[in-house]
């Protein structure tokens, strides 16, 4: 049971009033950004970010992943009440979520919504504690080979598995890679690629194209849509509330099936968008009445935001232990790790013990908090879509570049900042997908130094990503992922050719 | 608690109209997208060879993975610009119509203007400006309102991070005056 | 004699805590410029800086860390250099001033800076995993008949880790490959895992892992021993550890921690900032730093701080040369 001891010591870094008091902040600005048009989970914690620098570590961690809970809670009220969905992986959320609304189940429906995040935030957190300390023992085993097995794994999963044209998933990550490259090259202490410029010395830093990628972008994309909405937010009386939370029972099987959809998308890189509608097709196949589903049955709410907040939460696992990000979302508390200090990794489990434990502690306590903030204040909330998008938009511009400044303290990052907006808009009106950018970004330099120091460990012998069980089995699956669509062709084909012999015989 | 049912109805006089004309078309941009990447790539390929390509003894020399990558971004350009000029779909489709330019305009514009702003004036005189005159020249939001929440935006701001979380925004002559 | 009148009439003034300057003072808030990342050595004192500033009262301003680790702290000394004639930036500096400018061809040198006090000298010893070698010799000799070469852990390329690792194979002839990690933490749990045979870490870099127990220190690199001798581990003290030269490898080797002013400031306002730090070493706080660090207790101003420069920068120039770690 030293999961359970961890725990509770995790609790007791906690529950002080300041990191009380952070948590609540925490989740009002969340819910704020997380129904602000144009915001949401990713792009709020990016914008938040500066404010948790000058914290300690863990206060730091509580506040965003609590932002971070309040952004996806808010994003159900705009997909529930406005058929707004905040954020791709919300999407699912309005199929059912808006018509229940429209016949005036609005408070049943974010009732449904808010549990079952909760419910899918749970279960991932339960496993991330049980699995937490499995990791901590694991840890030592990785050395750079190791390590550099790991991040080709996850780069490969992304050429290969990604849904976009393969060129332009090619040029998005190899563009971050040698963005990533600018500066000073650790292995050999040089300058490479800073053309004599005092500003890109310190290289590009990932927070910054972020914030341009993902905030400025946005607002740009935001305002070449129809603005107009339309919608009824109601209070949710207790009476609902316990209503729904009675009916809770019947649904088990839904609500286990799509945490464990939520669970694997959240740590293999398949990520919340994947698992939100995963959790709503399989909850459609296997109703008795699938054609009930989109005109406002409660399932087709629990579904989705189950297997949404499962994967969103479990997508913090490999980002603790191995500095994957799964998730949009991670990469950026990635970003944020580093700016504190923290060496993301498994070794943090060995070193930070404080820091890991308090965290996975914030998202129970975060959960809690957040369901019954949410619960108790949604047509506050609501309300604030009536904010005009012009009052908005200035203010999240100046949100971001007090963002993008305040990470490094400078100048040019703002305008760098201003640059990575218009390129994540261009980016995203062609489809060449961003995810693959900031990914490379935050893990390119890291990736270079663990190639080049087993090559330097190895005497520059390749066969060192072969060495031994762990990192051989990691590097070869990799190589499968990145071939996979040849791969899946291949056997499309055998098949085929299978077909017609099996008919004659 | 009670049933209180508030309807939330927000318009968008300014909204751009469907049938507004196209600027650009997607082949355009993706050709021009294209051809930057490979001017990019071209770029840093050649600076990476000048710091060095090779694989001596220890690994690699710090140039050479830079340079195979930008390899495979120009590559993967020419590939993208190939494709651009041969698809048939993309090209009808339009990248941005007229109306959205304006748009997309109105907000890039005033912000390019506060990044300058922020270099001489300082970060909190520049979000001073940029909120109320946004608010009151796109939005046509009443001038006092658009001043009061600039001025409560900025003064929040200003209050959080440099008082309450030291962390330092960059500062132009009025706040010199005041002595920060 | 001098220097003690110094100290007590420093200790005089903190004790009536009210900090009575009448010369120049800050009027904004003072910037520490850390040349490193979040959580290094460097990050760590400037917040003790920060902290014991502001619990004994020293100074009416706050204190603001900035961290500008890029390019392997290139990037602060480029911001000190570009900070000209303003007093109210500070500079933790290391042995990165002389030793940067020589192996990246950064446009940089210590004496655009005004200097005003070295408050440290940091330590450097030889560690190995406890499943290693017991003594220096013994290690020595393993590393001579390996037939892969030794696998030496540190932080960063063409620094002080990888000087002193070109040092320690000179004098013995025993061939290494150095692995620059990003930072000091990354090169211990490295050994720990023993994916590396050893490091040249900074006591405080191993710390945490030599009190669990998992590595070893073989010596330090230093004339005497650390002074400490407050138990560390169940056994042992800082000072139980052998020097490299009791143990038959000649090499030392220190690294300054300074502070500096940007240049062209003004002598009110340098004199502030001396006055300001005599009282820092006197606080609780840094003397407790200290020993958690096991750094080395100095304190240098004036001319003996730009003499003790001048060697110092001489003595890495003579190193990095020999290592043929200047660029062309």
């Amino acid at each position: 049971m030293e999961a359970f001891g961890l725990l509770l010591h995790g609790f007791a870094v906690l529950l002080t009033w300041k990191t009380l008091a952070l948590m609540m902040v925490g989740l009002v600005l969340g819910i704020f950004v997380g129904v602000l048009p144009g915001l949401g989970g990713p792009n709020g914690v990016a914008i938040l970010l500066p404010l948790t620098f000058t914290m300690d570590p863990t206060s730091a961690i509580v506040m965003l992943s609590c932002i971070y809970w309040g952004a996806l809670f808010g994003g159900a009220i705009t997909s529930i009440l406005f058929n707004i969905p905040g954020e791709a992986w919300s999407v699912a959320t309005t199929f059912d979520g808006y018509p229940m609304a429209q016949q005036g189940r609005a408070a049943e429906a974010l009732t449904a919504a808010f549990t079952s995040s909760f419910i899918g935030s749970l279960v991932a957190v339960l496993l991330i504690t049980f699995l937490a300390p499995l990791i901590s023992s694991f840890a030592l085993k990785f050395g750079p080979p190791e390590f550099f097995a790991v991040y080709l794994l996850t780069f490969c999963s992304f050429v290969g598995l990604g849904r976009e044209a393969k060129h332009k998933t090619v040029i998005s990550m190899s563009l971050g890679l040698l963005l990533a490259g600018i500066g000073m090259d650790t292995v050999s202490g040089q300058l490479r690629m800073t053309f004599g410029s005092g500003e890109l010395l310190r290289g590009i830093n990932f927070l910054v194209a972020v914030i341009g990628l993902f905030g400025i972008s946005e607002i740009l994309l935001t305002m070449e849509e129809r603005l107009a909405l339309r919608g009824h937010a109601a209070a949710i009386s207790l009476r609902v509330v316990l209503s729904v939370w009675k009916e809770l029972p019947r649904y088990w099987v839904t609500l286990l099936r799509s945490s464990v959809i939520g669970c694997w998308l959240g740590i293999t890189p398949g990520g919340a968008i994947a698992a939100s509608f995963m959790g709503y097709n399989l909850a459609k196949r296997f109703a008795k009445e699938p054609e009930s589903f989109g005109k406002g049955r409660i399932e087709g709410v629990f579904a989705p935001e189950t297997a949404a907040h499962a994967s969103g939460t479990s997508a913090l696992l490999p980002m603790l232990a191995l500095g994957i990000p799964g998730s949009g979302t991670a990469a950026i508390l990635l970003g944020g790790l580093m700016v504190w200090g923290l060496n993301p990794g498994p070794l943090l489990f060995v070193e930070h013990k404080d820091f890991v434990w308090g965290l996975i502690a914030s998202m129970y306590l975060g959960n809690v908090v957040g369901l019954v903030l949410v619960l108790s204040t949604v047509p506050i909330f609501a309300s604030i879509l009536r904010v005009p998008f012009a009052a908005v938009a200035p203010m999240i511009v100046v949100s971001c570049a007090i963002g993008a400044y305040a990470i490094q303290n400078a100048m040019f990052d703002i305008w760098l900042m201003l640059l990575f907006g218009v390129v994540g808009y261009v980016f995203k009106k062609i489809g060449i997908p961003l995810a693959p950018l900031t990914l490379a970004l935050v893990l390119g330099s890291r990736a270079e130094d663990a190639f080049r120091l087993s090559m330097i460990g190895a005497g520059g012998d390749i066969k060192v990503f072969w060495s031994n069980y762990l990192v051989g089995s990691i590097t070869t699956l990799a190589i499968v992922l990145l071939f996979w669509p040849l791969i899946d062709k291949a056997f499309a084909r055998l098949r085929e050719l299978g077909r017609p012999a099996k008919r004659a015989g | 608690m009670s049933d209180t049912d508030l309807e939330i109805i927000v318009d968008d006089p300014t909204a751009p109209s469907a049938d507004s004309p196209t600027v650009t078309s997607n082949r355009t941009a993706d050709v021009v997208v294209s051809l930057l990447l490979l001017a990019l790539a071209v770029t840093l390929g050649y600076d990476n060879w000048r710091t060095g390509i090779a694989w001596d003894e220890t690994g690699p020399q710090p140039g050479y993975f830079p340079f195979y990558l930008s390899v495979i971004l120009g590559a993967a350009s020419v590939y993208g610009l190939g494709a651009a000029l041969l698809s048939r779909k993309e090209a009808l489709e339009g990248f941005v119509t007229r109306a959205q330019l304006r748009r997309v305009m109105a907000v890039f514009v005033p912000t390019f203007l506060f990044c300058l702003a922020t270099q001489f004036l300082g970060l909190y005189v520049a979000s001073f400006l940029l909120i109320g005159g946004f608010m009151r020249l796109v939005g046509k939001i009443a001038l006092w309102k658009s001043l009061l929440t600039a001025f409560l935006f900025t003064a929040i701001m200003f209050v959080t991070f440099d008082v309450v979380f030291d962390v330092i925004m960059p500062k132009g002559p009025l706040e010199a005056a005041f002595g920060y | 004699m001098r220097k003690i009148v110094q100290v007590a009439a420093l200790l005089a003034a903190m004790l009536t805590a009210t900090p009575g300057h009448a010369g120049w003072e800050p009027t904004k808030p003072v910037e520490i410029v850390v040349a490193a990342g979040a959580g290094g050595a460097s990050d760590q004192m400037a917040r003790m800086m920060q902290a014991a500033i502001q619990k004994n009262n020293l100074m009416k301003q706050p204190m603001v860390v900035s961290l500008k680790g890029g390019a392997s702290g290139a990037e602060a000394l480029m911001y000190m250099k570009a900070s000209e004639g303003d007093p109210n930036k500070i500079l933790i500096a290391y042995s990165l001033i002389y030793m940067l400018p020589l192996s990246a061809k950064i446009p940089f040198d210590w004496h655009d800076l005004t200097p005003v006090a070295v408050i440290a000298l940091d330590q450097f010893a030889l560690w190995d995993n406890v499943q290693g070698p017991k003594t220096v010799k013994e290690f020595i000799d393993a590393a001579k008949e390996a037939t892969f070469p030794f696998k030496m852990g540190g932080t960063g390329s063409k620094r002080e880790d990888h000087v002193l690792t070109v040092f320690v194979e000179q004098k013995t002839g025993a061939k290494f490959s150095y692995l620059p990690y990003k930072s000091g933490g990354e090169a211990a749990t490295q050994l720990v895992g023993g994916h590396i045979e050893s490091n040249v870490n900074n006591p405080s870099e191993n710390l945490e892992v030599w009190r669990a127990g998992q590595v070893r220190p073989l010596c330090v690199f230093d004339k005497e021993r650390i002074s400490y001798t407050a138990k560390v581990t169940a056994t042992q003290s800082w000072h139980d550890i052998p020097t490299c030269k009791e143990e038959g490898l000649d090499v030392q080797y220190l690294m300054l921690r300074a502070i500096f002013l940007p240049g062209k400031v003004t002598p009110e306002q340098k004199a502030f900032y001396v006055d300001l730090f005599s009282k820092v070493v006197q606080t609780p706080e840094y003397k407790d730093y200290m020993e958690k660090q096991a750094l080395k207790p100095i304190f240098l101003t004036g001319k003996d701080m730009l003499q003790f420069l001048e060697d110092d920068d001489a003595l890495n120039k003579s190193l990095m040369t020999q290592a043929g770690f200047v660029a062309k």
